[in-house]
Formats: structure tokens, sequence, C-alpha cells
């Protein structure tokens, strides 16, 4: 390797990259520009009903939210991860000790010693994608995540979840397949690999580690807490 | 009766790890525990590969993490290879003369925030003298097989205990992966009654 390409790949290009973060103009400028025109900000939540790190990023940012004028986007997905990522298994079981530990900032206790596989919860990332945003989602899938990560080790039954949605929007869940595999595609353009992640103002964070930040972030926006 | 051990595992090539250094070692300031710095080979030297997204992800997010702490970031020198070794030999050298939470902190601020580069033996002095350790001494660590089977063996510790990435603490068997489970950790320690008083 030449000395310079060493240089640009040690020194150089890293730089670049971190003094590229620090430019917050852009992002500032455009979200004026949104609320100068009676628009919402929109925060992005790419997640999983399957793990209760995601769980506790819906529900703490939920919270975090509140008295923002910014429209909580919950895009739930299934499909995720670094391809081929050779830690899979481990980090699954990690993330129950580290769910228990999350739960135990917002006053809950994990009720799950096991991972649940992400297919048995598909068919509620299947509804929420179809589903029109607003506080009614939002409630819905914050009741979920407490269910099932926070309130019963129990056998996820569609029949219950059927009772929420109905309790929530007062109709029948519709089932858009499709609207999942949407929100995978646009969470890989975004750049996030692993969930939760939320994309907010051209930055994304892991949701579950970086609730603080996103908070000053949408106050740097000027979506602050009226 | 001997203090209860955490283990602290770290890659001079982690900038999360280098985010967790003060606040690491602070924690046997705070809590009665026998602290003890395992420095591992970074994991693209293991054969791991890491994606795009998540190396650029990686440069931003510390940004924003060293500014929120007050640390400073990014005149980087990636010390991939020669440079985490010889830092990595040098640390087991520094945990022998009592020095290591200062060599730690030197050179991982040497490497992250004043582009030094440890693969030559003009920055790998640097930091060691401002570490307050001899060279001479540093320099008899970089071709000692004893302390080369010691970085490997923290390496393949880190393996056994399941875990992938750094920094990780390891307290009664409970893992504790990231600078931003240091609080956490902290909590438990506390529950423990080894909050020093």
């Amino acid at each position: 390797m030449s000395k310079f390409r060493d240089r640009a790949e040690r020194e150089i290009g890293p730089r670049l990259i971190v003094a590229a973060s620090t430019v917050t103009a852009p992002a500032r400028a455009a979200a004026a520009a949104r609320r100068a025109t009676g628009r919402s900000g929109r925060l992005e939540l790419y997640f999983g009903f399957d793990e209760p790190t995601s769980a506790f990023a819906v529900i703490d940012l939920a919270q975090r939210l509140q008295g923002r004028k910014v429209i909580f986007d919950l895009l739930p997905v299934v499909e995720r991860g670094i391809k081929d990522d050779p830690a899979l298994e481990r980090k699954l079981v990690y993330r129950i000790a580290d769910g228990r530990r999350l739960g135990r900032r917002i006053g809950m206790t994990l009720c799950r010693s096991e991972p649940i596989d992400p297919q048995q919860t598909a068919f509620l990332a299947s509804w929420v994608a179809a589903a029109p945003r607003g506080t009614a989602l939002t409630r819905f899938c914050a009741a979920a995540c407490r269910r099932i990560w926070f309130e019963s080790d129990e056998p996820i039954e569609q029949a219950r979840y059927v009772e929420l949605w109905r309790e929530c929007f007062g109709s029948a869940p519709v089932a858009d397949v499709e609207a999942v595999r949407a929100n995978e595609k646009k969470m890989a353009s975004r750049g996030p690999y692993e969930t939760p992640a939320a994309f907010i103002g051209g930055r994304w964070f892991f949701a579950q580690d970086r609730s603080a930040q996103i908070a000053d972030w949408l106050d740097e926006l000027g979506w602050t807490v009226q | 009766m001997a203090d209860p051990r955490v283990d602290y595992f770290y890659s001079f090539r982690s900038p999360y790890s280098y985010l967790s250094g003060p606040r690491g070692f602070a924690l046997a300031d705070d809590f009665e525990i026998d602290l003890h710095f395992r420095g591992v080979i970074p994991m693209m030297m293991r054969g791991e590969s890491v994606p795009t997204a998540k190396r650029l992800h990686t440069m931003r997010d510390v940004k924003r993490e060293a500014d929120r702490l007050g640390m400073p970031f990014g005149r980087i020198h990636d010390p991939l290879g020669e440079g985490a070794t010889r830092t990595l030999a040098v640390s087991e050298h520094a945990i022998d003369v009592g020095r290591v939470r200062e060599f730690v902190l030197t050179a991982a601020q040497a490497i992250w925030a004043e582009a030094t580069d440890p693969a030559t033996d003009e920055g790998l002095r640097l930091i060691c003298e401002a570490a307050g350790l001899d060279w001479e001494g540093c320099r008899e660590a970089l071709s000692d097989q004893s302390i080369a089977d010691r970085v490997e063996a923290n390496t393949n510790q880190l393996t056994e205990i399941g875990h992938w990435g750094v920094p990780v603490f390891v307290f009664e068997g409970e893992q504790f992966w990231g600078q931003d489970r240091i609080d956490d950790l902290a909590l438990v320690l506390s529950d423990a009654g080894l909050a020093r008083r």
C-alpha cells in the first residue's frame, strides 16, 4: 500500500467523516422551513416487536416526543441485521440482559428470559406497517411492546392483539407484508443495519442507547416541547 | 478478603473503548472492586469484517458522544495492525509496573484525538513517556512473547465468554457491553454494596 493511501485510510478519511458530521446548518434550515410552512417534524423509528431493546425505544420515545410537533413514524421490520453476522445468536441472548437494564431505567421489569423468534411477532409488524401514523398507532405499539416484554412471558397469541388493536382503532387490523418489506428497504437506504434505529434531520441513532441525544437533536432542530 | 473482580475488555482500535476509558477506570475509585484491564486484538485483526455503514456510523456517533462527554475526538490515526499490537504489548507492561490507567488513557487520546501513530517508535515513545513509563522497558515488552501470549489469552477469553465487541465489563458473570452501560454497571455495584464510603 502506498504511503499516501495508508494515510488517507488511517487519518484523512476518518477525519473528513467526523468533520462532515458536525455540519448541522442544512438540517436546521430544513426543519425551520417545515415549521414555516406549517408542517411537522418526522422521527422515523425502525424497530422489531421481537426484541426488548426495541420495546424500550418505542415506549421511551413515545414519552419523549410528547409536546413536540413531531410525527412518530413507527416503522416495524422483521428481517434486518448485518449480513452473515457471526455474532447474531450471541446478540439475541445479550439483548435479553440488556433489555432488563433498559427496563429498569423506565421503571419496568422484563418478563422474558429467552429471545423471541421474529416470525412470532411478524403479524404485528404487518398490521402496523399498513396503518396510518398517529396517536392510535403510537398507543397500540407502546401497549403491545409493554405486553410482550414487560407484562407477561405467555405465548404471543394473535387474538389478544386483535382485541388491543380494536381498543386503539375501533376496527380490525389489516395485514400488509409488502409494507414491512418496504420499511426494511427504507431502513437500509437510511443507513441503519440493526434495530432499534431512529432517523431524524439526516441523522440516525441507535434508539435504545441514545434517547437523550435524540431529544437534544430535536431541540437543536427547533422541534422543542411546547 | 479480596475485592470483587471486574474485568474490563478493551481495544485500542475501538473509539467506544476510548470513550469508556475515564469512566471505566474511575469505577475503581468509586467502588471497592479489583478492576482488571484486558486489552484485546481488534475485531478486524481477528478475521471479522466491519460493514461500511457501521464504520461510518461509528465515527459520527462517537463524535457526538465525545462532545457530550467533553472528550476530544477527530484527529485520528487508525492503529489497525502494528499500532494496535504494539500498544497492547505496552499496556501489559504498564499493568506490571502499575501504570495501566495512565498508559491506556494517554494512548487512546493520542490515537483518537491527536493522530499519533503508535506503529512508529517515535509515536509510541511519545505516548509511553507521557504516561510516565520508561521507554526501554516498553521497547522490551514489544518483543516479549509472554506478553504477546497474555494479549492472546485476553482475546480468547472475550470469545469464550460469548462476546464479540468492546468495551465489555464483566462482573460476577454479567456482561455490560458499551460505554453507555457503565452507569448500569455502577448501579449493580451499588446494589451489591460496593460503593466506597
